[in-house]
């Protein structure tokens, strides 16, 4: 037909031209432009993390030859064997105390128990209380006016009934281990009590007795062990004075040399400002300036440690001291305690005696072959950071940054989140998707991924306020004592930030896995059922080999996000560098401790822009990223190599 | 010999009763979980509702909401009366009794008046990140699922997006107060000694060096960090547009561009904004990112306040709910009389944030219930 329009005779000003090829190819570059954003961003990160990160290594290692040059290495050398010797005698006394307490562990509690409800007592009175007192001290002659007196002490009286019947805040504290009859007696005793007297009421003073005749009873025994772990805790006094004496002189001298540097630095920029100075006069003022900045000699580093070489037979004489009075405190332990907790401390201390002897018999020969001038790698520095166990920042002394209690606490708290959520998940998600009905399905998915949607400062504000208290006052129950690690000591610890970022893998665990579950194609299950297979055998040797490789995923996801979490651990771990003490058994989850998200948002707040400090903890988030990064890419893998049912 | 018959009854029944415990045990789980979630809720509800909430009309304690963070103060009167009272009400009783009549005075931090200035950083901040994000993310899904061809840059591009996707918030963090905060460029007439490059422009200097810890350093980084929620979320609405739109709408001539805004998104775009109310959540929730980029602890009045023009408010810092509540549950200590500050701003941030993923539940049931072709 010739008049109809062809698709070339679009007229000239139709919108589907003049919207035509030309911008087309614009509009697509804007998109693509967009697209190629995230790869920015992507290395962005990158890129910002190693150029703040880069930085670290050279100028820690500019710190750690200072710290060899001023001698502080040298007299480190025997500071190690004082703290050494610091943790083995707390072991030995936290043996002996364990001892004791465990002999006198009622009287203690029953003690415990009445302070505790005497002091919620005296709280909920107080504010009577200190106006009595306030109007009884001013009163002077005349005394205080009738009036003043009886109304307050009818406000005192009003508070201390409401207490005692339990009313303000959480009620009276319980008290497990008095009979009724004693806190019966406590309560009229508190009722009848002076407002203006500070005295105990005779119950507190009669259990007080008790308990230190109790222990009198149970150290006397012991006294042998005591005298022994006074004698070695003693042992250390001359080390110790030794080490602090020398241990002015080098932070002198190190002091010194920061000073210089920083004149030599000042001088430099003084000097590059004069050369870029516009008038002479300017020039002028820059250039004396500069002449008048460096006030101090640069330090003799040689000179200036001699005195402390020369107090190395002292030292030599302190270390021997120290071996011997390891040696003599080894002899007179006890061969065992009764209670088993003291007996572990005990063991721990025998087991530790003998690296001891030999980290002291090695002191001596590293100080002699220690010289000030050798020079430190960066290689040695790198391994210095990996491998360091201390994370000491903001000191006086020298800063020392190690990543290892940061990577344990770390570890430790995915450890103890993973081995609640793994269960807890995939059991969930087997449940929901083989097992219930329909109606519970309905219910049960919603729920937890309702829980995904907690922002984790809210769990974490909920480990603080809820969760840390319930389980410290759980630990202390006597029913609970068996547990390793029981009665808990902070009320913040690892195993409470494990346990709420569990809560916070469980759905991501659990959807997923879900996910894998639902994606095992259905003639897998039907051939099963129609073969005869039960139930359950249709489950675990069927559905759920098929389903693995994407739980395994969801896992590694769940183990990302744990170890990426930093609220939670921020608010609940207890926030305390140090590697957990592994001699506590399982008790060692029931310590506080760092993590590697934790110092970073702990810490970037307060560091000076640029410094060393500032620079370790973008190093730390490297690592974390290529930790995190390196999980989830494994995941990845896991997900697209082992997909079953698709091609 | 026994009977066959005998033998498969018994192994039946046996089965019955090893598959009834493994499904009770599963089944606990399940069911522990959801207990645990249900307490969680319950908890929060029980101490954080009566903050907010009153018997009488109009139920809702407004003034929670609307009153800026106070300090609190607590102390005795001479007649031993116990008072607690926000900061601007203390100064009050003070010039009235006089400062000697007060005794045993403690203060808590951030604990009295309401938290109108942490609802309204929050609600600036997500607000902010939501239009950024969705502008660059909607734009890369549309690159995705209309333009691009198979090739290395789309690979890229989506190895960039799953990679994003598992960056630890605190990393987040520190890109954004290494980039946004320290290294962004700006218009300045005197650039900063810790400038990375300072372009002169004769009237004034183009300066990378960072925009400060501010509001819109803040939204950029959450922006980063949901960028590739919303990226996939917005690619999978625009691909369940059915292919036969973009032919019919090609066939008649129109270009790419024009089919993709008249025939593709109007389709997608319910899709796309319930599924981006759920990275909004998320925009709210987080608290590592914004640490160091904008948030503030204290902050005595609202960013439009003294701020020069929209500009001003861009460059402010804010409260924000989620570190308000870190700094409620951290850096003071737990007592009664924080008690109502710290649940009060637990509950109406855990309200908000349900809020949104409620919302963004239904919508999205309903929208995939209407818009199918």
């Amino acid at each position: 037909m010739p008049d109809s329009p062809t698709p070339t005779s679009v007229p000239a000003d139709h919108p589907f031209r003049r919207k035509g090829r030309s911008t087309d190819g614009l509009f697509r570059a804007f998109f693509a432009g967009n697209a190629g954003l995230t790869i920015v961003i992507l290395v962005l990160i990158i890129v910002f993390l190693v150029r703040e990160g880069a930085g670290f290594f050279p100028d820690y290692r500019k710190e750690l030859v200072l710290y060899r040059k001023a001698g502080l290495e040298f007299v480190d050398l025997s500071r190690k064997d004082l703290t050494a010797h610091e943790q083995m005698s707390s072991l030995l006394n936290r043996a002996y105390y364990a001892q004791v307490n465990a002999a006198c562990r009622t009287e203690f509690q029953r003690s415990q128990e009445v302070s505790a409800v005497i002091s919620y007592v005296s709280d909920a009175v107080a504010p009577a209380q200190s106006a009595l007192e306030r109007v009884q001290e001013r009163a002077g002659e005349e005394g205080v006016p009738k009036e003043l007196q009886d109304s307050l002490s009818a406000k005192y009286k009003e508070l201390l009934a409401a207490a005692l019947a339990g009313k303000p805040g959480e009620g009276l504290p319980p008290t497990p281990h008095l009979s009724s009859e004693e806190r019966r007696q406590l309560l009229s005793e508190l009722e009848a009590r002076d407002p203006l007297s500070s005295d105990d009421p005779p119950l507190v003073v009669a259990l007080q007795e008790q308990l230190s005749a109790k222990q009198e009873q149970a150290s006397a025994p012991l006294a042998d062990f005591r005298a022994a772990i006074d004698a070695f805790a003693d042992a250390s006094l001359d080390l110790d004075t030794l080490v602090a004496e020398t241990g002015d002189t080098v932070k002198a001298t190190k002091e010194a040399a920061t000073l210089h540097e920083i004149e030599i630095e000042k001088r430099a920029t003084l000097l590059k400002a004069a050369a870029s100075a516009k008038t002479e006069e300017a020039k002028a003022q820059f250039e004396t300036e500069a002449r008048e900045s460096v006030t101090t000699e640069p330090v003799e580093f040689k000179t200036a440690l001699q005195p402390v070489l020369d107090r190395t037979p002292d030292f030599k004489a302190a270390n021997a001291a120290l071996a011997a009075a390891l040696a003599e405190v080894q002899r007179k332990l006890p061969a065992s305690l009764e209670d088993p907790k003291a007996g572990r401390y005990l063991s721990a201390f025998r087991k530790a005696a003998g690296e001891y002897e030999r980290e002291l018999s090695d002191t001596v020969p590293a100080m002699a072959a220690w010289k000030h001038d050798a020079p430190v790698g960066l290689g040695s520095t790198i391994m210095g950071f990996i491998t360091g166990r201390d994370w000491i920042t903001g000191g006086e002394w020298q800063d020392f940054y190690g990543i290892v209690p940061l990577f344990t606490g770390s570890l430790l708290i995915a450890v103890i989140a993973l081995s609640l959520a793994i269960p807890l998940g995939v059991g969930a998600a087997i449940y929901t998707n083989q097992l219930a009905g329909p109606g519970e399905q309905k219910f049960i998915k919603p729920t937890i991924e309702f829980l995904q949607a907690i922002p984790s400062v809210v769990l974490g504000f909920l480990g603080i306020a809820v969760l840390g208290t319930i389980l410290q006052e759980t630990s202390m129950k006597d029913a609970f004592s068996w547990v390793p690690g029981f009665p808990i000591q902070q009320r913040l610890n690892m195993f409470t930030a494990g346990c709420l970022l569990g809560l916070m893998a469980i759905p991501t665990i659990f959807s997923l896995s879900e996910d894998a579950l639902n994606n095992v194609p259905s003639a897998f299950a039907e051939a099963s059922d129609a073969l005869g297979a039960s139930k359950l055998q249709t489950i675990f040797r069927v559905v759920l080999p098929a389903a693995i490789s994407g739980i395994l995923a969801a896992v590694l996801l769940g183990l990302g996000r744990v170890i990426g979490e930093t609220m939670v651990v921020l608010l609940v771990a207890g926030n305390r560098i140090e590697i957990p003490d592994f001699t506590e058994g399982l008790g060692v989850f029931f310590q506080p401790a760092h993590t590697l998200t934790g110092i970073i948002a702990q810490e970037l707040g307060e560091v000076p822009f640029g410094s060393v400090h500032y620079r370790a903890l973008f190093v730390v988030g490297m690592i974390l990223f290529a930790i995190v990064l390196s999980i989830n890419w494994t995941a990845q893998r896991l997900l697209h190599k082992f997909r079953i049912g698709h091609d | 010999m026994e009977n066959p018959e005998q033998l498969l009854r018994k192994g039946v029944h046996h089965e019955a009763l090893k598959q009834g415990a493994v499904k009770a045990v599963l089944g606990g789980m399940a069911w522990g979980v959801v207990l645990i979630a249900l307490l969680i809720f319950g908890r929060i509800c029980w101490d954080g509702a009566p903050v907010l909430l009153k018997p009488e009309f109009p139920f809702v304690d407004t003034a929670f909401l609307t009153e800026k963070t106070e300090t609190l103060h607590v102390f005795d009167d001479a007649s031993g009366t116990r008072h607690s009272l926000p900061a601007s009400e203390y100064h009050g009783w003070v010039e009235k009794h006089g400062a000697e009549s007060i005794f045993n005075e403690t203060t808590y931090s951030y604990s009295g008046g309401g938290i109108a200035g942490p609802i309204v950083g929050t609600a600036l901040l997500t607000l902010l990140s939501i239009v950024l994000a969705l502008f660059f993310g909607v734009s890369a899904a549309i690159y995705l699922s209309e333009y691009a061809k198979d090739g290395a840059f789309i690979r890229w591009v989506r190895l960039a997006i799953l990679n994003l996707a598992g960056v630890p918030s605190i990393v987040f963090g520190l890109f954004g107060f290494a980039v946004f905060v320290l290294a962004a460029p700006v218009f300045t007439d005197t650039p900063s000694e810790r400038s990375l490059l300072a372009i002169p422009l004769g009237f004034t200097w183009f300066s990378f060096q960072g925009w400060n810890s501010s509001l819109i350093a803040g939204s950029a980084t959450l922006a980063c960090m949901i960028l590739p929620v919303i990226i996939t979320a917005s690619e999978e609405s625009l691909k369940a547009v059915p292919q036969g739109f973009r032919e019919a709408s090609l066939a008649l001539g129109a270009t790419r561009w024009h089919t993709i805004r008249k025939c593709v998104l109007p389709f997608a775009l319910p899709g796309i904004l319930t599924s981006s109310i759920l990275s909004l959540a998320r925009a709210a929730g987080e608290t590592a990112p914004i640490m160091f980029t904008v948030a503030v602890a204290a902050k005595d009045d609202f960013p439009w306040e003294g701020a020069t023009g929209p500009l001003g408010v861009l460059q402010s810092q804010v409260q924000a709910l989620p570190y308000h509540i870190y700094t409620l549950a951290a850096r003071i200590p737990s007592s009664d009389y924080t008690q109502r500050a710290q649940y009060g701003s637990v509950f109406v941030f855990l309200l908000m944030i349900f809020l949104f993923s409620t919302v963004s539940i239904i919508l999205r049931n309903r929208v995939r219930s209407k818009l199918k072709w």
